[in-house]
């Protein structure tokens, strides 16, 4: 086990850094810079050129990207050109609400999605199954900023049961702090059920179909123990790999719905910095965001070996 | 207009100080005090150092004008009111500028405001040292000195007829700032800033909130009235109209391109909508140097295949004013005859014909929705009299490099809400400066735009910028589109809320009915 593992950490370095140098080079191809963010659309010529100078805009990309590596490999990521700020303070302060966001749209999605995939697949082919199985096919195909939108209009402007934009930390305020989740939290799990929904559904029919259920069904069991006892767990590998992935998704979700719910989230720091071109930050956020999403899917990858001893033998 | 004398500015606002505290004494047992609002803002805010941030935007405005105060403050004619200065008076040549300071005045953290606070603020940023980031913003200003403890001179590298007016922006160079302060905070400063505005800066969250409490010690006494204020950046348009209307926000920024739900608001009886409508206008100017833009007859056709009210139609609802010069309704700038070209199609259309050559040529536009239907609805009017743009999509912040390069042929620009025309004025179309962009010159108008900068009389000056008018739309060098309206939505019980100069929201003296 010790080995398996050590074998999949060291897999993830050259996979930051191959993302780490993606964002720099991506960074640097965008139009525009920083400078002119700073100074404003008046300043001149002359000014822009002395603060790219004094920010060293100025270098070899290649040279900025080795010494913005240097430093983080000290452990320096950098300040905020615009703001002063650390990026590390930045990404420490902001982290939690996209984490918490993620989770509870992570926990949305499963409440959703695995009661409806094993339903589904007990009653594949039937009336209940063509109908969820459209219902997901509709539900993928809404993008999360319509869904958010439309989600404000009902809850919040014409009900007026929760709040349309905000957040308070759960430190001050565990009640407030779960009423401005909700809707958040909702939009991204609304889009994220149909994959988990799909997935295990497929799975589990497969199961279903293996002798030992027919076994346990020939014992007399009852149906539901069936299904969420013996069916589940062998049904399940596909599943957490797609709850790994999807991390990425929600990421990606976030990015949006933080801007929409005017979050103080990752996803908006990524964006403010992505429109001011703070290339620090970007890199420094980005950078942290892949670790954050290798560090889930090895995390996976070891759930996956405990679910699946064959896996973790390496001769799957 | 009879032409003012030192001793007229001064008796002039040594009066309007006397009346505006008056005023402020004698009507602030009507307002309702205590309470909290929150400001749904547009953008994250940087910070506040002009070291760090060398030009605020408007939600950065909005905020320094509660925790900073300005040496001038503009009613609601526009005209400079006593803040923190209480009088002012002028060398003939307008270059030199004293101010006579409020006594008694401190900072939010205890230092004593007065000439030497100020002048040590601007020594900072004036010490090439330091390489401020504002430095353009200064140039203007050679230096300040502080002969008396409550006697200010600025010292002008130009002559400025309208300095007390320009002071009275919250910009970063024109608010107070404490200098204890950024003494001590050093690179912290930036986003803790000490002024001595009516509200205390309390906590910043990156992201999500400002919060701001009453100063108990404001100078003025009796203000302001709201115990808190909360400034959020929303970013998603959408979603901040919907926090104004379900409550989480008491006012939001918001603009022309968002016409449905002003026009929704308009309607509802729990909204209020604060329009002003600004001096300046969205712009675009010609690049004379480069075929076809070096033919008159060109350019002119193009500004007279315009039909700003259809565009307005299309772009904003018609909520967009059209614009036919630089100044705009909002500016003291009133021409009889500002020299626009009419919309006339067939008139172009012989222009184009008269030319001879076919007319194609690209035009830089924002990529952003709204730019690109901008530059759309321009692309369908010019293909009506025959010419053919082609719409090039250039990041915002990659425009003013390529019009400093003078890389485009045709690009979009802007002229800001400003109490004065004079700085944009002369920087845009002066033979020589950094953003005249046409690379055109012309010794006549070079002329108008020196005398009208370094005249006092406003009649001889509103006479030179008709002028220049008049010359810029006959050569056709720059067009205009629409006028700049700036507007915020609030709860209907929100009051007092003076005008929006330059777009920004200054909530430091209102109350919640």
């Amino acid at each position: 086990m010790l080995e398996f593992l050590a074998r999949r950490l060291f897999y993830l370095v050259p996979v930051l850094l191959a993302v780490s140098l993606l964002t720099f080079l991506t960074a640097s191809l965008l139009p525009g810079d920083l400078a002119y963010v700073i100074l404003g659309d008046q300043a001149t010529p002359e000014n822009v050129e002395a603060l790219r100078r004094d920010l060293g805009l100025d270098q070899p990309i290649w040279w900025r990207y080795l010494g913005w590596l240097g430093h983080v490999l000290e452990g320096d990521l950098g300040r905020s050109f615009r703001t002063g700020q650390t990026v590390l303070q930045a990404v420490v302060e902001r982290f939690p609400v996209s984490f918490e966001l993620m989770l509870l749209a992570q926990i949305i999605a499963l409440v959703i999605g695995v009661p409806l995939g094993i339903i589904c697949a007990a009653r594949s082919g039937g009336p209940f199954d063509r109908f969820m199985t459209s219902t997901a096919f509709g539900m993928l195909s809404v993008p999360t900023f319509l869904s958010a939108i439309l989600l404000i209009y009902l809850f919040a402007v014409r009900l007026r049961w929760l709040p349309a934009t905000g957040y308070a930390p759960l430190t001050e305020n565990p009640l407030a702090n779960l009423r401005f989740f909700i809707l958040p939290a909702l939009t991204l799990g609304l889009a994220g059920w149909p994959g988990i929904m799909r997935v295990l559904r497929s799975d589990m029919i497969a199961t279903l179909q293996e002798d030992f259920i027919t076994l346990a069904k020939a014992k007399g069991l009852k149906p539901f123990r069936i299904l969420f006892l013996h069916a589940l767990k062998p049904s399940s590998l596909t599943l957490v790999t797609i709850t790994g992935i999807n991390i990425g998704h929600l990421m990606g979700g976030a990015v949006v719905v933080e801007q929409i719910f005017a979050l103080p989230g990752i996803g908006r720091l990524l964006l403010g910095a992505i429109n001011t071109r703070d290339l620090i930050v970007l890199q420094g956020v980005v950078l942290c965001v892949a670790c954050g999403y290798v560090l889930i899917n090895f995390i996976v990858d070891t759930v996956y070996a405990v679910l699946d001893p064959r896996i973790r033998h390496g001769h799957a | 207009m009879k032409k003012r004398t030192c001793f007229d500015a001064i008796t002039r606002t040594a009066f309007a100080a006397g009346v505006s505290l008056l005023v402020a004494t004698g009507t602030a047992g009507a307002q309702k005090r205590g309470g909290s609002i929150t400001v749904g803002q547009e953008l994250d805010i940087p910070g506040f150092d002009p070291l760090k941030v060398g030009v605020y935007d408007t939600s950065a405005q909005s905020a320094a004008a509660l925790i900073f105060d300005t040496l001038t403050y503009r009613d609601d004619n526009g005209e400079p009111q006593p803040k923190l200065a209480l009088s002012w008076t002028h060398s003939d040549d307008y270059k030199t500028w004293t101010f006579k300071l409020r006594p008694g005045v401190t900072f939010q953290d205890g230092t004593p405001f007065n000439a030497q606070a100020v002048k040590d603020s601007f020594d900072r940023w004036k010490d090439p040292a330091n390489k401020c980031r504002c430095a353009f913003y200064i140039s203007g200003i050679h230096d300040v000195q502080a002969p008396e403890e409550l006697t200010l001179v600025y010292n002008l590298t130009d002559p400025s007829v309208t300095l007390p007016a320009t002071l009275s922006f919250p910009s970063p160079a024109n608010v107070v700032h404490s200098p204890t302060a950024w003494k001590n905070k050093g690179n912290d400063y930036n986003r803790n800033p000490v002024g001595t505005g009516p509200y205390i800066l309390k906590s910043w969250t990156a992201g999500d909130r400002m919060v701001l409490e009453k100063n108990p010690d404001y100078w003025n006494k009796g203000h302001p009235y709201l115990d808190r204020i909360i400034l959020k950046p929303l970013p998603d348009t959408q979603s901040r109209f919907a926090s104004v209307q379900s409550g989480e926000a008491d006012i939001i920024w918001d603009d022309e391109f968002d016409a449905d739900n002003i026009l929704k608001a308009q309607k509802d009886p729990a909204l209020t909508v604060h329009t002003y409508s600004g001096s300046g206008a969205q712009v675009f100017a010609f690049n004379t140097k480069v075929a076809p833009f070096d033919d008159v007859r060109v350019r002119q056709a193009l500004v007279m295949a315009l039909d700003r009210k259809k565009m307005s139609q299309a772009l904003t609802n018609g909520l967009s004013r059209p614009a036919t010069n630089p100044y705009g309704d909002g500016s003291w700038v009133k021409c009889k005859d500002d020299g626009a070209l009419p919309y006339d199609v067939e008139k172009a259309k012989a222009l184009l014909k008269d030319y001879g050559k076919p007319v194609d040529f690209k035009m830089i536009v924002t990529a952003t929705p709204r730019g690109r239907a901008g530059g759309q609805v321009l692309q369908q009017f010019w293909k009506q009299i025959g010419a053919n743009m082609e719409i090039e999509q250039v990041d915002q912040t990659a425009i003013p490099p390529r019009a400093f390069m003078r890389q485009f042929q045709l690009t979009p620009w802007r002229i800001v809400d400003f109490p004065d025309p004079s700085p944009q004025m002369y920087a845009n179309f002066h033979t020589g400066s950094p953003v005249a962009l046409a690379n055109y010159s012309d010794p006549e108008l070079d002329r108008l735009l020196e005398h009208a900068r370094s005249t006092a009389e406003l009649d001889k000056r509103i006479e030179d910028y008709c002028a220049i008018s008049r010359l810029i739309n006959k050569e056709a060098i720059w067009f205009w589109t629409f006028q700049n309206t700036y507007y915020a939505i609030s709860t209907s019980k929100l009051k007092g809320l003076p005008k929006l100069f330059g777009g920004v929201i200054d909530v430091s003296n209102v109350w919640l009915e």
